[in-house]
């Protein structure tokens, strides 16, 4: 369902110009729970922000369900990613003026779900993730599990093909970290696609392939047959 | 994203920022206030004045005076009490004529009382000034040839000073003092249409010129007011007037002004337009800084929401739906602004009219001129900051602290 061949990214240009990515291969099948790992500064992040269409690449072929990611337009890249992508951030990134409610609406609104459809749904996602009684609370009141809870139900809003994860338990103690990761394994077992990038062995260990970066390139990858 | 939608999120925003959003919101209503009041007031006076000198007159009325724009002034050579009979007689563009001299401010009294002086304005006049003036006779009569070539000591009051001296008898017939002179009372004006000089108390009192000359002591007589037997005889009739005067008067070589009520009102419209204009430039120029500090607000807004932005678009918004969102808490910010300053803008201008007996001229126009403005600043000053937030790719807006 993910396909890219040869993508490269260069930040900058002459004497400057860093070269984050340089020359990546890699296909995701649909279902599959890919971690991404490796030292800091290798590329993780921004092979990530390209798949997730949050970036264009300056080389290089991606192909995503099916089309060519290249050749779509900004407001068509919107569209993309509003309704087949989620993503979920190191710190959480949820907007600090609107209620947790609010939060989880913003790709509906964006898709254009009318408002009641669009509070149930919300409500139902919040209720999943087990905030169904933190509505109406500003992200500020909650804790940080529970703020990356929050951002889990906001990327499933619009039941997206692929969740893109960055460092998610990054920002987390242990026992928050697991609670997080119950969640990814639930997402993983009701058949939708995750690529999620981390640090710490025993996150990446809850993924069925680990794929290692190191100076912009894919240097390794292990295939687990089991689930943990 | 539709429009209530939006409304909700730009209003969930705003709140967010209580404050800021509140001293923006001085700021351009401030603006707007003193935009809606400056207009309100200049027209409404403007208005005023207007109707004040088309009471003085028909269209056929004009008056002819000392050239003050060559600094000529009135002297007891500029016109004799004969001429407006003799510019009656010699041009037949002439219909009426009457010569005024002034006293300007003179008291009035009953006899044997001190107290309760009134003052008054003294029109020594001849009979024709009541057609030019368009006057009416309550009780009585006007002014007379006879009286003014006899030096009768007779006086007509108007309705307001005839109220004042006798509230309870009939004026006509008694006497009363005017600059210690006894004059007795044969006329009785009719009370004018409502009139700003009420509110001032501006009382009159007419008497033959003659009689004026020597209660002033003077010989200086102001000006020749007078109708032409039609609206296309008045420059005729002004240029006939000048001529005549200026060969009656040679010997003093004197020269003259003519006016026609059209060309008082003009001038008066140019006057005070270009006060209102003026003083609604300073007032714009308010309106102006507001608008900047929407402009600076938003852009605040936009550098320090830079990662909000990019996550926005992460979760799908378009470039067309960043703009609607900024460009809404800028609009927002500026109407909320207008239509505290209309109000503020509205009282203020029924307190200066009330002060200064004026009514308020408040169009629909200058209120929806001011609000449709403070919508045009929002969407102008609110653009730049929202374009530049619309136009970050995701992933750099996300990379931002
Ligand atoms: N916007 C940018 N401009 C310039 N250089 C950049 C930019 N973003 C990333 N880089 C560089 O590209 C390289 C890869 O960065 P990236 O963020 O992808 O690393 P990472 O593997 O995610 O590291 P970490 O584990 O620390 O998050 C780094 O050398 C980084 O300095
Ligand atoms: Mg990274």
């Amino acid at each position: 369902m993910i396909s890219v061949s040869g993508l490269t990214k260069v930040f900058g240009s002459g004497d400057a110009a860093v070269h984050a990515l340089r020359g990546v291969d890699l296909e995701i099948s649909e279902g599959d729970f890919v971690a991404v790992m490796g030292p800091s500064g290798s590329g993780k992040s921004t092979f990530l922000s390209i798949l997730g269409c949050l970036e264009r690449p300056s080389a290089g072929e991606y192909y995503l369900d099916g089309r060519d990611v290249n050749s779509l337009e900004d407001d068509e890249l919107a569209d993309l990613r509003n309704r087949k992508l989620g993503f979920v951030f190191q710190s959480f990134n949820l907007l600090p003026r609107h209620n947790v409610l609010r939060n989880v609406e913003m790709p509906l609104i964006y898709a254009g779900v009318p408002g009641d459809e669009r509070r149930k749904r919300a409500q139902e996602l919040l209720e999943q993730v087990g905030l169904g009684h933190r509505l109406t609370h500003k992200p500020a009141e909650l804790s940080g599990g529970e703020q990356q809870r929050v951002a889990i139900a906001r990327a499933l809003a619009n039941n997206p093909l692929v969740i893109f994860a960055d460092e998610p338990t990054g920002n987390l103690d242990s026992k928050s970290s697991l609670e997080i990761m119950e969640l990814f394994q639930k997402m993983h077992r009701a058949g939708r696609t995750i690529v999620m990038v981390t640090h710490e062995p025993d996150i990446a260990a809850y993924a069925r392939r680990v794929i290692y970066f190191r100076d912009g390139k894919i240097v390794r990858e292990e295939a687990k047959d089991e689930l943990r | 994203m539709n429009f209530a939608d939006l409304i909700q999120i730009v209003w969930e925003n705003l709140r967010a920022h209580r404050m800021r959003a509140v001293l923006t919101t001085i700021g351009i209503a401030i603006g707007i206030a003193g935009v809606i009041a400056v207009v309100a007031v200049g027209q409404g006076g403007q208005a005023v004045i207007i109707s004040e000198i088309e009471k003085m007159g028909s269209s056929l009325y004009f008056d002819i005076s000392p050239d003050y724009m060559r600094g000529e002034t009135a002297d007891s050579n500029t016109f004799s009490i004969e001429d407006p009979t003799i510019i009656k007689e010699l041009s037949p563009a002439v219909d009426k004529m009457a010569a005024i001299t002034l006293g300007p401010m003179v008291d009035v009294r009953l006899p044997n009382s001190d107290k309760n002086t009134i003052m008054a304005s003294l029109y020594g006049t001849h009979p024709d000034l009541i057609h030019v003036l368009n006057l009416s006779i309550e009780k009585g009569r006007f002014i007379t040839d006879l009286d003014v070539t006899s030096h009768s000591r007779v006086v007509v009051i108007d309705a307001g000073l005839a109220e004042d001296l006798f509230p309870k008898e009939d004026p006509l017939g008694k006497k009363i003092f005017v600059q210690d002179t006894p004059l007795t009372v044969v006329g009785v004006l009719e009370k004018a249409p409502s009139s700003m000089l009420d509110a001032f108390s501006v009382r009159m009192v007419y008497t033959p010129i003659t009689q004026a000359q020597d209660m002033l002591n003077t010989r200086v007589i102001n000006q020749l007011c007078g109708t032409a037997v039609s609206e296309e005889a008045l420059p005729q009739a002004i240029s006939d007037s000048i001529k005549i005067l200026e060969s009656r008067h040679s010997s003093v070589s004197k020269s003259y002004m003519g006016t026609t009520l059209e060309e008082q009102l003009e001038m008066v419209g140019k006057v005070t337009s270009i006060l209102t204009t003026v003083i609604g430039a300073v007032a714009g120029i308010a309106l102006l800084v507001g608008g900047v500090g929407v402009m600076n607000i938003m852009l605040v807004a936009v550098t320090e929401r830079t990662r909000e932005i990019g996550l926005l678009k992460a979760l799908g918004a378009r470039r067309r739906d960043i703009m609607q969102q900024f460009l809404g808490e800028a609009v927002a910010l500026c109407l909320l602004g207008g239509l505290i300053g209309m109000i503020v803008g509205i009282g203020g201008a029924f307190a200066i009219a009330l002060a200064a007996h004026w009514p308020p001229l408040i169009s629909v126009w200058t209120v929806l001129l001011a609000i449709g403005f403070s919508v045009i600043i929002g969407l102008f000053f609110g653009l730049y900051p929202a374009s530049r937030a619309a136009s970050l790719s995701p992933a750099e807006a996300l990379r931002h602290l």
